[in-house]
This record gives C-alpha cells, sequence and structure tokens, in this order.
C-alpha cells in the first residue's frame, strides 16, 4: 500500500527534522572547544581545548579576555526562581481546587489566568516597569517587580497542569474521608495532596524552568541588578567568545541534573503510591 | 435539605477564597500594567521627562514615520512566515508522531527528543545560530564539502531569512505537540473503514485526517503566534538590527527612556495579539481542547 512508501518517507523527514532541531546545539557543543583564549566562535577549530570551561571556573591565568561576569546573577536567578516556583505552584493548586465546582464567572477568571502565558513577555514587563516608575514611583529589583511578572507568567502552568491532573481526579476518596468527619484541610493534607503530588511536581518543574529562563519580562522589570538571562544578553552586544557557549553546554547539563531529580521524585512518589494501594488490597 | 444548603454555601466561601489570590495577582501585574501602557501611551513626552498631561502626539509620531509603520508591517511579515514554515516543517512531524507511530513508547521518546533542545537557555539557542549560519558558519562549510555550492552563500547570517529560520528552529516544536496530541486521539477505525471503502491515502488526508487535526494546528498558531508577535531577541542577534519588530522598537525606545513612545508601539503590539488570538479562538475553543 501507499502508505509502505509514506511511513519511511516521513520517517526520514523526522531524522531530518531532529537534525534541524539539534544541529546549533552540535555546532554550539563543538565551538565550546575552541582553543583559547585565541580561538574565536567560528569555525574551523584551530585546536581542541578545554580552555573556556577551565575559565568559567576560574582556572586559567588572566587574559585579555575577561570571565564571564554570570557569578552573582546565576545565584539571583536561582533564588528568583525557587520563589517564582513556591508562589505560582501555590497559586496553581489553590485555583486548580476552585475550579473543581462549576462557579459563576469560572470562563472569565479561566481566561484571566490564561491571559498570563498569552500577552508577550516584552508588554507585561513594559506595564509593570511603567507601574512601578510612573505611578507607584518605587525602584525595580529582580525581587520585587520582575518577580511579580514571573509569577504572573508561570502561574497560569500551573494552573493548567493542575487542572488536568484534578480533572481526572477520583473525588469518592474525599468524600469517604468527609463522611468519616474529617475537616476539608485536614482531608486535603492527608488525602488530596498526597495524591496529586505528581501533579505538584510537574508544576513545580514547570514554573521553575520557565522563571530561570525567562527574559523579555525581566528586561524591564528587574531594574539594576541582572539576572542570569539578562547577563547573557549583555554579552550579545560586545564580541562573542566561544566561553558563551561553554557556558551554554553547562547550563544545558544543569538543566538534565534538575530534570533526573523530578524523575527520581516522580518514580519515588509513584512507587509509593502503588505501596500504599498494595498495603489496602491486603487490608 | 438545610444541611446540603449550608454544606453547599460553605463550599462556594471556600471557592472564593481559593480564588481571590489568582485573581488579585493576575489583575494587579498583568491586567493594571496593560492598562498603564494604554494610559501612558497619551502621555507627553518631552526629552528627557514624561508627564501626565494628555495629548496623541506620540500616537501621531507613530503613524506618521516610516520607521515606526514600517517595523507594523515587519512584524507581520515575519509572523505569517514564521507561522507558514512552522506549520510546513513541524506538520509532517506531528503526523508521524501522532499517526504513524504505532508503538506508545516510541512517539513519547520523539516527543521527548523535541522538547530536549529546550533545556538550553533561550538566548544561547539563538546565538548557537551565528557559528552555523555565518560565511564560514557549519552550513556553509558542509554545502562546500558536499559540492552542492562553489561559493559560500552569505545572504544565510544577519539578514530577514536568519531571522527566519532561527525562530522556526526555535518555535516549530510548538506546532508539532499540539498537532501530534491531536492526531493521537483519533479514532484509527474510521480511517481502516475509508481504506475498505477504497480511499487512497491522499483522500483519507485531506477528508478525514487533516480536517481531524484542525484544533491542533489552531492551538499551534496561537503559541507561534504569541511568541513570534513579542519576539525581539532573535531579530536583534541574527538580523544585524536589520530587522525591526515591534518588540525591537519597545526596547530601544524605553532605553532612551522615550515611555510615551514604548508604550504607543506596546498597544499597538496587544491590538495585533487581541485580533490575532481573537481570530484563532474563534476557530476553536481552547477550554475544550486542553
Amino acid at each position: 500500500m501507499e502508505s509502505r512508501i509514506i511511513k519511511p518517507a516521513l520517517g526520514v523527514y523526522v531524522a531530518l527534522f531532529v537534525l534541524f532541531l539539534y544541529g546549533p546545539f552540535v555546532v554550539l557543543t563543538i565551538i565550546s572547544f575552541q582553543q583559547g583564549p585565541d580561538g574565536g566562535p567560528q569555525f574551523p577549530i584551530i585546536e581542541w581545548s578545554t580552555y573556556w570551561y577551565r575559565q568559567i571556573f576560574g582556572l586559567t591565568p588572566p587574559s585579555r579576555i575577561a570571565p564571564l561576569p554570570f557569578g552573582e546573577a546565576l545565584i539571583r536567578s536561582l533564588v528568583l526562581a525557587l520563589m517564582t516556583m513556591v508562589v505560582s505552584t501555590v497559586l496553581g493548586v489553590m485555583s486548580a481546587q476552585a475550579f473543581r465546582r462549576n462557579f459563576k464567572g469560572s470562563a472569565f477568571v479561566f481566561y484571566l489566568i490564561v491571559l498570563g502565558m498569552m500577552v508577550p513577555g516584552v508588554l507585561t514587563g513594559l506595564g509593570t516597569s511603567l507601574l512601578a516608575n510612573n505611578i507607584i514611583g518605587i525602584e525595580r529589583h529582580w525581587y520585587t517587580t520582575a518577580f511579580a511578572t514571573h509569577v504572573a507568567y508561570t502561574f497560569p502552568f500551573a494552573f493548567l497542569v493542575m487542572l488536568a491532573i484534578l480533572n481526572r481526579f477520583d473525588s469518592s476518596v474525599e468524600e469517604a474521608a468527609w463522611s468519616l468527619g474529617v475537616d476539608p484541610w485536614t482531608t486535603f493534607r492527608k488525602v488530596t495532596f498526597p495524591l496529586i503530588f505528581p501533579g505538584v511536581l510537574s508544576a513545580m518543574l514547570f514554573a521553575f524552568t520557565l522563571s530561570l529562563d525567562e527574559f523579555p519580562r525581566t528586561l524591564f522589570a528587574s531594574g539594576r541588578d541582572q539576572t542570569l538571562p539578562l547577563a547573557i544578553y549583555g554579552t550579545f552586544s560586545v564580541e562573542i567568545h566561544p566561553n558563551i557557549f561553554a557556558f551554554g553546554v553547562l547550563t544545558t547539563l544543569f538543566s538534565f541534573a534538575l530534570l533526573s531529580v523530578y524523575g527520581i521524585l516522580m518514580a519515588m512518589s509513584v512507587r509509593r503510591a502503588k505501596k500504599m494501594a498494595m498495603q489496602e488490597d491486603i487490608a | 435539605m438545610t444541611s446540603t444548603v449550608t454544606i453547599q454555601q460553605r463550599q462556594s466561601k471556600v471557592t472564593r477564597w481559593l480564588l481571590i489570590p489568582g485573581i488579585v495577582w493576575m489583575s494587579l501585574f498583568l491586567v493594571v500594567p496593560i492598562a498603564m501602557i494604554v494610559y501612558v501611551s497619551f502621555w507627553t513626552q518631552t526629552t528627557f521627562n514624561i508627564s501626565s498631561d494628555p495629548t496623541l502626539a506620540s500616537w501621531k509620531q507613530f503613524f506618521t514615520s516610516d520607521t515606526y509603520t514600517g517595523s507594523l508591517w515587519t512584524t507581520i511579515r515575519i509572523w505569517l512566515i514564521v507561522l507558514a514554515t512552522t506549520f510546513i516543517v513541524g506538520y509532517p512531524t506531528a503526523l508521524f508522531v501522532g499517526l504513524f507511530v504505532k508503538s506508545k513508547t516510541l512517539s513519547t521518546v520523539l516527543l521527548v527528543v523535541c522538547v530536549i533542545p529546550f533545556w538550553t537557555s533561550f538566548l544561547i539557542r539563538v546565538l548557537a545560530w551565528r557559528p552555523m549560519l555565518g560565511k564560514e558558519g557549519a552550513i556553509n562549510i558542509v554545502l562546500l564539502h558536499l559540492g552542492i555550492i562553489q561559493q559560500p552563500i552569505e545572504v544565510l547570517l544577519f539578514t530577514e531569512l536568519s531571522v527566519i529560520i532561527g525562530m522556526t528552529q526555535i518555535y516549530c516544536v510548538f506546532m508539532v505537540g499540539p498537532i501530534a496530541f491531536m492526531l493521537s486521539r483519533i479514532d484509527r477505525n474510521i480511517i481502516e473503514a475509508a481504506r475498505d471503502l477504497g480511499a487512497g491515502f491522499g483522500r483519507i488526508f485531506w477528508k478525514i485526517i487533516f480536517p481531524l487535526s484542525l484544533p491542533g494546528v489552531v492551538v499551534g498558531a496561537i503559541f507561534v503566534s504569541v511568541m513570534v508577535l513579542g519576539e525581539f531577541a532573535t531579530s536583534g542577534a541574527l538580523s544585524g538590527r536589520k530587522v525591526n519588530l515591534l518588540g525591537n522598537i519597545i526596547v530601544t525606545q524605553v532605553g532612551s527612556l522615550k515611555w510615551a513612545m514604548a508604550s504607543v508601539v506596546g498597544v499597538v503590539l496587544t491590538i495585533v495579539m487581541g485580533i490575532v488570538i481573537a481570530g484563532f479562538l474563534r476557530i476553536v475553543d481552547l477550554k475544550r481542547e486542553l
């Protein structure tokens, strides 16, 4: 049949697609091993070396190329991502929990929340800066104005993840707890939360990674002290060296480490849920 | 009877308290800032200062200057092109992942493979296109070695083309995901039935597969539109400041403290965005599809 031609053809296409997707990253990794400090961010590779990686960790003698000024920015970004993660996950769980019941104006509230991921970051950043600068008259900081815009961006993601989880949630276990006289808050803590925990983890992961890499919102709203994406953006305007590519490889590896932690936590919570189910069966 | 009423009342009270923090946050840090942009776009701008005296000066300046109106058209042109390229590049992949791959594991693996590049910082992903597209970049090296070209292609970097290539790569996955999701939900029996009745693949595709995948296309198009319309980093880094999107104008205006002009451009961008999203939402009900 025709599908005998179409399927392999599409398979080849997907291989090319993956090449297109990964091409820049492969080139970036190759160039991060360029000779230093004289090699530029382009082909050909003069000599393979780990110079730029050593430079990031301060292991090279000073040269005409300054090391990337990323240390403090990295810490700020991590703190900001943690703050954002906690607040938007809490907001996401609360709102999604409310959406389990029908209420008047639910469509309006839904679109109000989802709007946060629809509005371009450059606009939220601009608006928040205008508000802080010209109306309230406060200074902009990464932990105030930028933090507010980050949550307004990641909260919708956490909300949608929790909504998807709670839509499939079997509420008879909660009703069982209520009928046994357990109050709603204890029920939520002891029954609902453990069951939706995998979703909470996903919401946290979403919020953390989106905030860590968030750039347009932070550009206007963060004021004087830069976060990591802003520091990277700062290198755009000056000459680019392979150290920025080495840094890109390292942050990607860090992301994978983060993903592994998420995977382990997820597997643990699934295993615990299974164990509990088995104990119930025995009882 | 009375007890159920009180339980319902208590529950709606709980619902209200669960919703208030989220609503307050989104109103204060999303709705009010956007309203601010509209408000400030009518403020009076002097060289170093801005005052709240209402004026249409910035608006007039926007519509009489070729730089500003030009950037509006550039934004719309780039948006339409990238929408088309992400769709063309993404659809066959989605078709393979969502419909042709029988094993659930393989399709999950393929989707994860598509998502992995997102773990590299967005700005570094943009920057990585420079050694890829440059005159001595990877693409030219490979093409020269293969003997396909004799001279390196120079229009690849610091042109509108490089912005389009970069954006296509960065955003095409947002097309693949929703389309593959819709395709995977198609009841295979319908396709079997059509085949038994003698329909060829082309006919099955246009009459069944494509129409059923349309909500996915629309959701993907919304994602891509939202991100491309608000872009400025890719165009800034890959066009050598030749391509000025509305986002780029906002950044330069804020950089020179021209808040009123930045706000006018912001309002224009909001309006464009609103029209685009409203248009897409007329085709598909987002809340139902999610």
